[in-house]
């Protein structure tokens, strides 16, 4: 396997966080994932504000990102990365319960990577989150400013 | 005496008007000699003053200088000096001078009397012409069904016609005279002082009005006036037409009222659609959330704890799992069901042919391993929103699969029922598990399943699916069946260009 990159989650359900690290520890992907549980905390990571700011400034080279957040919500957090000329680079993943043809089709307009929707069956979700967490820490190159392992 | 009595002298011939003129001086003369016969010479030459003025007055200045010219010889003849002769001494020149003075004037008198009279004709001929012109403009205005007054500047009624006779109530008679505003209790739609002004500066006013009839109904009607002035712009008289309009403002009211709850239900509507959606929205995402969350942590404790729990503890896991899946699989189908309520229908033109074969290669899984029959017949060619419709089709060849799962051999026929100008229908025929009609009513009911779920599993959503999208395009759905004997489902979609 090629160096892993860091994956930034922003989930506010600490069971679906807990679900999630689960299946990705069974790939062994857990080592460096950031989990922010609403979506200002996720702006504080990503922008080294609050409690994130001494960390390093690299981007994350992935962003798990759920769409019903408390305070600022998915959607908006994806407008503000799509739309910062330092966070655009950042890979965007909505991981989401919501099937919604409307958030589908916003997100995908707010320039998101990839839209997930959350299977309900384990396995299924499991899978999901397995071959998310291999392409985009793994597989796929992150653009230049992502920290590598 | 009416004047019109009277007979015109022009009318008589000149013969007659001439001839005239003779006789009163041959009185006259008869008159003169007979004064003559008795000595008395004083005024011989009266009566033929009154000869002249006779003549002047019935028969024109004409006939009366003729009167004159015959009177003075006649008079030299029979009476002035020397007697029997035209000729007459100087000493008597004085008396003729005299003489023609005076049937001079009573001659000029006649002719001022006749030019007056003759004016006085013609201003009663005017007059006449006039009032028969009136007369006749008025019953023209009593020929229309519009009601027409004219009310003078007091507001007082001066004219009244018979269409406002029957639409008011009122006669003529009972009409004018009175203040029409007062009479009719006309409810103006400005203040009067405006309408005035309006009136005065361009002669005209139009506009609605409320009034009541002599029967005490309210009506409203559309009211046109026109001013006419006098010489010094001052106003004079005011014509009025109205219009009955209640029925039609009875009707508009009606139309705005309908239209006002139109508007007030879809708004209900809309905001009844977006609380659906809004509630949709949170079973897509709040309820699937604690699903997940079972069917991962059972899942992980069937992992973790599978070597210690007994085969009854196995199985209760294996519960959880099946139903927690059970439930992911209802609540995808419930939100598919009610987003195409929601959904925009794009209506394209579809061949229904190619359609069908998506949908069986879609659905290759399936059939895999077992025996089906297709039997697919020529579909036509229809409007609707593709996806919609093959959805339809795919719910319908599942079904079909599904329910003849325990035929050694099954047989499945597509074809197209009915095509037409209007429409155009298709069916799906099986030869499996089949249903009783009793219960057809329920088949395109949601939630509504006619076998057991251990026989055919389903969510009973997919009937209520095809029905509902059938619906939406204006279509409609059926089903013949019998238990064992399989079932056969119609639908059928208008046949029109949506464009």
């Amino acid at each position: 396997m090629n160096t892993l990159g860091r994956i930034l989650m922003v989930e506010d359900d600490p069971k679906d966080v807990e679900l999630t690290m689960t299946a990705l520890e069974e790939y062994n992907l857990a080592n460096e994932v950031i989990v922010t549980h609403d979506g200002e905390e996720a702006l504080d990571y990503l922008y080294c504000r609050g409690k994130f700011h001494d960390r390093s400034t690299d981007n994350p080279s992935v962003m798990l990102l759920d769409l019903k957040l408390p305070k600022v919500d998915g959607l908006e957090i994806l407008k503000i990365v799509k739309s910062d000329d330092k966070l655009k680079l950042i890979p965007v993943v909505v991981l989401t319960s919501s099937r919604e043809e409307k958030d589908m089709v916003t997100s995908y307009k707010l320039g998101v990577n990839a839209y997930v929707v959350k299977p309900v069956d384990f396995h299924e979700f499991v899978d999901a989150i397995k071959e998310l967490g291999v392409f985009w820490a793994v597989i796929n190159a992150p653009p230049p400013g992502s920290v590598r392992r | 005496m009416p004047l019109s009595n009277v007979p015109f002298r022009m009318d008589r011939s000149p013969v007659l008007r001439y001839g005239l003129a003779v006789v009163p001086v041959l009185g006259a003369l008869g008159i003169g000699l007979l004064a003559q016969h008795y000595n008395y010479r004083k005024a011989q030459f009266t009566p033929f003053i009154f000869a002249v003025a006779i003549t002047g007055w019935y028969g024109g200045s004409g006939p009366a200088a003729l009167s004159v010219a015959l009177s003075i010889p006649t008079f030299a003849f029979f009476f002035g000096s020397p007697i029997y002769s035209v000729y007459a001494f100087v000493s008597e020149l004085p008396s003729f001078i005299a003489f023609a003075c005076s049937a001079s004037m009573a001659a000029w008198f006649s002719a001022v009397r006749r030019r007056v009279e003759a004016d006085l004709r013609e201003a009663r001929d005017r007059l006449q012409a006039e009032v028969e012109e009136r007369t006749r403009q008025a019953s023209l205005l009593n020929l229309t069904h519009d009601s027409i007054f004219v009310r003078d500047a007091n507001d007082i009624i001066s004219y009244w016609n018979r269409g406002a006779q029957e639409f008011y109530g009122w006669t003529t008679e009972e009409a004018i005279g009175e203040r029409s505003h007062e009479l009719l209790h006309t409810v103006l739609p400005a203040p009067v002082e405006e309408i005035n002004r309006e009136l005065l500066a361009t002669g005209r006013w139009e506009g609605e009005l409320r009034q009541t009839k002599a029967d005490g109904r309210e009506v409203v009607v559309s009211s046109r006036w026109s001013l006419t002035r006098d010489a010094g712009g001052r106003r004079l008289a005011t014509l009025v037409t109205n219009n009955d309009i209640t029925e039609r403002k009875r009707r508009e009211d009606q139309i705005r009222g309908l239209n006002e709850e139109l508007a007030k239900r879809s708004a209900e509507l809309e905001a009844t659609n977006k609380e659906l959606e809004a509630f949709a929205y949170s079973v897509s995402h709040d309820l699937r959330a604690p699903l997940r969350h079972m069917s991962g942590y059972a899942e992980l404790l069937q992992k973790k704890a599978y070597s210690v729990l007994d085969d009854k503890s196995q199985r209760y896991l294996a519960m959880i799992l099946e139903s927690a899946k059970r439930m992911g699989n209802l609540i995808d189908d419930l939100l598919a069901f009610s987003r195409i309520g929601r959904a925009d229908t794009q209506k394209t033109l579809i061949n229904l042919d190619q359609l069908l074969r998506e949908v069986q290669n879609e659905m290759r899984q399936e059939t895999e391993g077992r025996i089906v029959d297709w039997k697919i017949g020529a579909l036509p060619v229809c409007y609707g929103d593709r996806s919609m419709l093959k959805l339809v089709l795919a719910n319908l060849l599942s079904n079909a699969l599904k329910f003849t799962r325990n035929r050694p051999r099954a047989e499945i026929e597509i074809g197209c029922a009915r095509e037409n100008k209007e429409e155009v229908a298709v069916f799906v025929r099986d030869n499996g598990a089949g249903f009783d009609m009793k219960y057809v009513h329920k088949l395109f009911g949601v939630f509504q399943r006619l076998h057991q779920s251990e026989a055919f599993e389903g969510t009973g959503i997919g009937l209520a699916t095809v029905q509902r999208i059938i619906h939406r395009h204006g279509g409609s759905v059926r089903a013949e069946g019998a238990v064992d004997e399989g079932a056969t489902f119609y639908f059928s979609v208008p046949n029109v260009d949506p464009r």
